[in-house]
């Protein structure tokens, strides 16, 4: 009893929160032209999938988003992550260095955004998947630097200087040791990476083209001239959604589970 | 089986007070050291600097009486336990003891035989198959010594492996530490910050301070000649009993004296202290050197102003003042005074040291007691 004022208070944030979802789910399974009925679940159809997978040809879109999201993470991870170490164990660059790694993320995108096309288009590479692959990745670097960086302090020198020691080279320590211990770091970054890549919309929009357009894109060209397409955009929410709490479920398991627990004291 | 010897060693840290300057030392095939010093004297950078871990600024390292300055360190063939253990999070117990055979391309039958022969003597075959976080600080501090072990190295070298575990395990992993040396007879380096680890476990002691090598010897010809009040004061506990005075000539012999205390120099060291009649010295003694009666040819009575008894069971420390300045004096279990009184006590002279209160350096003086120090074996 005496917790029922705070268990009321958190499910109405809970609602709060998981309602909008929850409609957009429920639009995206009922008709187009009900829609906007006040029922609250007046048909079930699956009309808006069958046409988004059809004539919106949303498969191509949905594969070129993965495509796009993972491939700018495998680029960027390792990068990141050679990148976060020498911050965290030789202190390179020192804070100037980190402050500079750290500014890059404050920096708009939309003042990124033309050079990154011009850049593209001198190497015919607008309107292509490897383009905004690369491009991706290259926004992705820092961000995932610093969260590894975080990771690597974490991980006591002294399990380098043990492998060390025991035969390995400094190359070796980092590869069989700091490496896998920090697997929980990698995953919960590379993660992030994929999601911010997912979401991204402004650079997606400029750089490709109609047969290379992100799922953000081809969601931002449902509105038509002829109004929304309500039930299709509804539609399109959910499956964009759908990796994102698969990732989320991930991610918190690994972030959780401190591996490093157990080397040292 | 190695010898290891600094020679004119500094390891410097911009910008830090940190480092080492200007050791020299020799370490025998086989023998056990102990680094001793206060945290942040220097001791694990040397330990780490000697492993090939930490690179050197000038000064040379010499191993099996060669020079090592630019060997990697796991060309070294030396093991370091360190005082985090330094478990392989990833690995059991089996591949943690393996990792270093593994890396050293041994074959894998090998690799199996050593690493089951290591776990047995340690106690470990229960627990190959599990991970670092599911052991206990004991174990997890055998499975860092049976990493080192099965490596079969040329040295060990141990950073304060005892200080994470609790009293009643360190004792026990202390006797174990060196049965273990006398069964590999491996050259050992131990460091500690410990008095009794370094007074009980090895042949010799190097005491450091502020990143310079004090004083090295075995550990009770250090006890008994401290090089300054700095050695004094760290191999005990209670540290020994140092008295600010000055020593005066009192017909032909020499007495110590402080306000009202006056204590006669005993014969033998009259030589070495006629020079320093008339001047400031600073009077040490030990706390064991207090008696209940009187003991020994030098012995003097003073009178000791209680202010505190630690009755530790197998004996009494009694803290109190002489000559107004606090010192400490250990007495057996069935000897013990009211705080707040004044008791006579005994103080055997002849282990006395007197130092000179400026830079705290003992006034070289014959030793007292040759015989019985050298019994080690």
């Amino acid at each position: 009893m005496r917790h029922f004022g705070l268990h009321a208070g958190l499910w109405l944030a809970v609602a709060f929160i998981i309602l909008p979802p929850l409609w957009v789910l429920r639009t995206s399974l009922v008709p187009e032209n009900m829609a906007y009925s006040t029922e609250i679940f007046p048909a079930f159809s699956l009309e808006n999938y069958q046409s988004l997978f059809g004539q919106k040809r949303f498969g191509t879109f949905y594969l070129n988003s993965i495509i796009v999201a993972v491939g700018s993470v495998i680029i960027a991870l390792p990068f990141a992550a050679a990148m976060g170490y020498a911050f965290a164990r030789f202190q390179t660059g020192g804070r100037f260095g980190r402050f500079l790694v750290l500014s890059l993320q404050m920096l708009p995108p939309v003042a990124l955004v033309l050079p990154a096309f011009a850049i593209l288009r001198s190497m015919e590479l607008t309107q292509s998947l490897t383009g905004l692959t690369i491009v991706y990745a290259a926004l992705n670097i820092p961000f995932l630097a610093w969260i590894l960086m975080g990771f690597f302090e974490g991980i006591p020198v002294d399990l380098e200087w043990a492998a060390m020691t025991d035969g390995t080279t400094a190359w070796g320590a980092f590869w069989r040791i700091v490496l896998p211990v920090s697997l929980p770091g990698l995953a919960a970054a590379g993660v992030l990476g994929f999601i911010l890549s997912w979401n991204e919309f402004l650079f997606a929009l400029v750089l490709t083209g109609s047969k290379t357009a992100t799922i953000p894109v081809a969601l931002a060209s449902l509105q038509t001239s002829n109004g929304i397409q309500i039930g299709k955009v509804s539609a399109g929410v959910v499956l964009a959604i759908l990796p994102l709490i698969v990732a989320s479920r991930f991610i918190q398991r690994f972030i959780v589970q401190g591996l490093t627990f157990g080397s040292v004291k | 089986m190695a010898s290891i010897e600094l020679r004119q060693v500094s390891k410097i840290y911009p910008g830090s007070t940190a480092g080492v300057k200007d050791i020299d030392l020799k370490i025998e095939d086989g023998e056990f050291v102990i680094f001793l010093g206060p945290s942040g004297c220097g001791k694990s950078t040397l330990l780490r600097s000697i492993a090939g871990l930490e690179s050197i600024n000038s000064g040379d390292i010499l191993i099996n009486g060669e020079v090592v300055n630019h060997v990697a360190p796991r060309d070294r063939n030396i093991a370091v336990v360190f005082q985090s253990y330094a478990l392989y999070p990833h690995m059991n117990v089996w591949q943690n003891m393996a990792f270093g055979l593994r890396m050293r391309g041994n074959p894998a039958a090998e690799i199996d035989a050593k690493v089951t022969a290591a776990a047995e003597l340690l106690g470990l075959t229960p627990l190959l198959q599990r991970k670092p976080s599911a052991l206990s600080g004991g174990q997890r501090q055998r499975v860092a010594l049976g990493r080192a072990i099965v490596r079969d190295p040329q040295a060990f070298l141990l950073d304060e492996p005892l200080s994470n575990l609790d009293a009643q395990l360190r004792a026990e992993m202390r006797l174990e530490l060196v049965r273990l040396h006398r069964k590999l007879a491996r050259t050992t380096i131990h460091v500690t910050h410990d008095q009794v680890e370094a007074m009980t476990m090895g042949d010799r002691i190097f005491i450091m301070k502020d990143g310079r090598l004090v004083q090295q010897g075995p550990p009770l010809e250090v006890y008994a000649n401290p090089a300054d009040t700095f050695v004094a004061g760290f191999l005990a506990s209670p540290p020994m009993n140092l008295v600010a005075g000055r020593i005066v000539a009192d017909g032909d012999g020499l007495v110590f004296a402080a306000k009202d205390l006056a204590l006669p120099v005993p014969a033998a060291y009259r030589c070495a202290y006629a020079a320093w009649a008339g001047k400031p010295v600073t009077f040490g003694l030990r706390s064991e050197d207090f008696h209940a009666a009187p003991n020994g040819a030098w012995s003097s009575p003073v009178s000791l102003q209680v202010e505190a008894v630690e009755a530790l069971g197998p004996e009494n420390i009694l803290i109190g003042r002489l000559a107004g300045q606090q010192v400490a004096a250990r007495l057996s279990r069935h000897y013990s005074a009211q705080p707040g009184k004044t008791v006579t006590l005994h103080a055997d002279l002849a282990p006395m040291h007197l130092f000179i209160p400026e830079d705290g350096k003992v006034i070289p003086r014959p030793r007292a007691a040759p015989a019985p120090l050298w019994g080690r074996t």
